[in-house]
């Protein structure tokens, strides 16, 4: 019984009613934050108050939020969000994380080093076997990818390989 | 007036600007790398554009326009290769060239449909320029007419119009819009550049940059969400990719000059429609193929269009490329992109110091009536790509999305640092990619959202001037005129049909 109302629950958040309460609620909370801030009062010199168009904004997207929980296509589910599980919201934000590390890592030691690590990593976590063949386009597609840069003009991070690169 | 719009020596300029050999060069790579794009499934136009629009930086504006025209009309173009070879359109412009375009391969006809979709690409493509050249000057002079009442308006009205024809659910559409409006109100403000929506954060004080939200949006959150399938459904993968392989095997007689001339009428069908979908924000390349082809269906049951006939193929694609040069319209004659992939032209044209706005006639004649020849050159090279590499990117749809998915995100990071050598750009992209994929999971349209991004400063100073001039008076500045009034009456009246009518949905179901 516990169970079946955790699922009915779960398909209520899952709904564009769960997901217009879910708006409503952050987007009222950011509407009090502006009220609260200084500058959104402020007058300018043409009398415009500086926080009409954010105040204005979030009003509206309050207003829509609030349209999804009470029209007639409320008990709707979207398609990618039936499907969307825990663990693959996880692995959304993890390749968020790891690009970001990448570039970080790229900043440090350089693009030519960086990115067949994060190539080899990225292809065989998504399934790209077997190795030999990883390794291969990894850093195959880094020499592609820095010759046209180069040809482009445009400079990549060398990191500890500065001044070592002819071009 | 007109003769202030027409400027020849601003076309002899804009000849010297295209006439070039780095243009051509520009042109081509980009028709090359815009067809693989369109005929990879998974990648987009708009994904292609957003990834090379940082890299134009270094260009002039010629070969700019040349690299990403070639690569939108490309893509268009490309994606009626994956949707006949194998069933799967390598875009969603190309959805509706499956249901007679696999058709036609399952009967031994793939390459006489493949070529069908080029010439009938290329046909709606070079007379939709031509319409695009004719009308984007009038309207252009009617822009001008218009005061900065009239301009807010016309910027409501565009927001409206995407807001409600976006996406299934207007009201997602519209939260979408009003989401663009409040991240284009971060950082300065447009007329007395105070700070504002900062949140405390300094690298805020110069606002949301729109090369990294673009990227975000438009590249990083399909290749999450692809990511995320993969992930998931990995085997699923593998079965689909030996189907391919199966259907490759197929080739076929080429296309009579006779077949061709045979569905003049289904290609003027998708030509007009195309262009008014083009034309209208919010609407776009899916839409305009997809009414072409009911469109030519219902006119012409006799031809039994959806059995496996190329008048369909005609019709869809004609359709879908004839919105390209039309999408650029609203652009050039307002300041307000007809579409995504417009929006990114447009934030390239705003790299090269020329912003978009209702005197870019006035303002960067040459640089408009450059983008008129290559529209018009585009069509050529892309017909030559077409027909010579057409067999090497049917073959492009079987690379893998385990290299395709980790190559997309390398480009995205390294193309949003490397625009201006900001860190903190690349913090943008990113969590504009995860936000552009929650959007998709809750099917909120991500167009509105960078449209309106782009086109919000204009409304704000529009609205400011109008106040300013008219000392205050809100009523004053908002309804001065006959035209102002009706075209908040516009606004009122299109949004509640768009919801009574329920438009949206009608258009998201014809999909």
């Amino acid at each position: 019984m516990e169970s079946k109302n955790e699922k009915r629950k779960s398909q209520w958040l899952r709904s564009n009613q769960g997901i217009g309460v879910i708006m409503t609620v952050m987007f009222t909370g950011l509407f009090i934050y502006i009220q609260l801030t200084p500058w959104a009062h402020r007058r300018l010199r043409d009398k415009f108050t500086l926080g009409f168009f954010p105040t204005l904004a979030v009003a509206l997207m309050i207003f829509f939020s609030l349209i999804l929980i009470f029209d007639s296509r409320r008990r709707e589910i979207p398609p990618r969000l039936e499907k969307l599980t825990v663990s693959g919201f996880l692995s959304a934000v993890l390749a968020v994380v790891v690009s970001w590390g990448y570039f970080a890592f790229m900043s440090e030691i350089g693009f030519l080093i960086a990115t067949p690590a994060f190539l080899l990593l990225a292809m065989y976590a998504l399934g790209l076997k077997p190795w030999r063949h990883v390794i291969i386009v990894a850093l195959l597609l880094t020499v592609i990818v820095y010759a046209i840069f180069a040809l482009m003009g445009i400079e990549l991070p060398l990191g500890k390989l500065s001044g070592m690169i002819p071009f | 007036m007109f003769e202030g719009m027409f400027q020849p020596e601003a076309i002899v300029e804009a000849f010297h600007m295209v006439l070039s050999l780095k243009v051509l060069y520009w042109l081509v790579v980009g028709v090359v790398i815009g067809v693989g794009v369109g005929a990879m499934p998974g990648l987009t136009a708009a994904t292609g554009v957003a990834i090379m629009v940082p890299l134009t930086f270094t260009m002039n504006t010629a070969s700019a326009l040349g690299l990403l025209i070639g690569l939108y009309k490309g893509a268009v173009y490309g994606g009626s290769i994956s949707a006949i070879s194998f069933s799967t359109p390598g875009t969603p412009e190309a959805a509706a060239t499956v249901y007679d375009g696999y058709k036609l391969m399952q009967q031994g006809k793939g390459r006489k449909a493949i070529l069908m979709a080029l010439y009938a690409s290329i046909t709606g493509d070079t007379l939709s320029d031509l319409i695009t050249i004719g009308v984007a000057p009038a309207l252009a002079l009617i822009a001008l007419k218009f005061g900065p009442t009239e301009r807010f308006w016309l910027v409501v009205l565009a927001c409206t119009l995407l807001g409600t024809l976006s996406g299934a659910h207007p009201a997602k559409g519209m939260f979408s819009a009003a989401l663009g409006i409040f991240l284009a109100t971060i950082g300065t403000d447009p007329v007395g550049l105070v700070q504002r929506m900062t949140f405390g954060i300094w690298w805020l004080a110069d606002g949301i940059n729109l090369i990294p939200l673009m990227i975000g949006i438009f590249a990083i959150s399909g290749m999450v969400e692809g990511a995320v399938e993969l992930l998931r459904e990995r085997g699923i993968t593998k079965k689909a990719k030996e189907s391919i392989s199966a259907a490759l095997l197929r080739g076929g007689p080429g296309l009579t000059f006779r077949e061709y001339i045979r569905a003049w009428k289904e290609m003027l069908i998708g030509l007009f429609v195309g262009s008014f979908a083009g034309m209208l924000p919010g609407l776009g390349a899916t839409v305009g193929a997809f009414l072409s082809y009911s469109v030519a269906k219902q006119v012409f049951p006799k031809k039994k269009i959806g059995t496996g006939v190329l008048e369909g193929v005609a019709a869809a694609e004609s359709g879908n490329n004839a919105t390209v040069g039309p999408t650029l319209i609203p652009l050039l004659a307002f300041g307000i992109p007809g579409s995504s992939t417009a929006a990114l032209i447009g934030g390239a044209l705003m790299i090269q110091g020329a912003t978009p706005s209702p005197r870019m006639f006035e303002l960067y004649p040459a640089v408009v009536y450059s983008l008129f020849m290559i529209l018009l050159a585009g069509n050529v090279v892309n017909l030559g790509v077409g027909r010579v590499l057409g067999g090497l990117y049917s073959r492009l749809g079987r690379l893998p999305r385990e290299i395709l998915i980790p190559l997309i995100f390398m480009m995205a990071i390294i193309g949003s640092y490397s625009y201006q050598g900001n860190k903190y750009d690349v913090v943008v992209m990113l969590a504009f990619g995860l936000i552009g994929y929650g959007m998709r999971a809750v099917r909120i349209p991500d167009a509105p959202l960078v449209i309106t991004f782009l086109i919000t400063p204009m409304m704000e100073a529009n609205l400011r001037r109008a106040l300013l001039i008219n000392r205050g008076d809100w009523l004053e500045a908002l309804f001065h005129s006959p035209l102002a009034i009706g075209l908040c009456i516009a606004c009122f009246a299109l949004s509640f049909l768009a919801i009574r009518l329920e438009v949206s949905k009608r258009l998201s179901m014809a999909k």
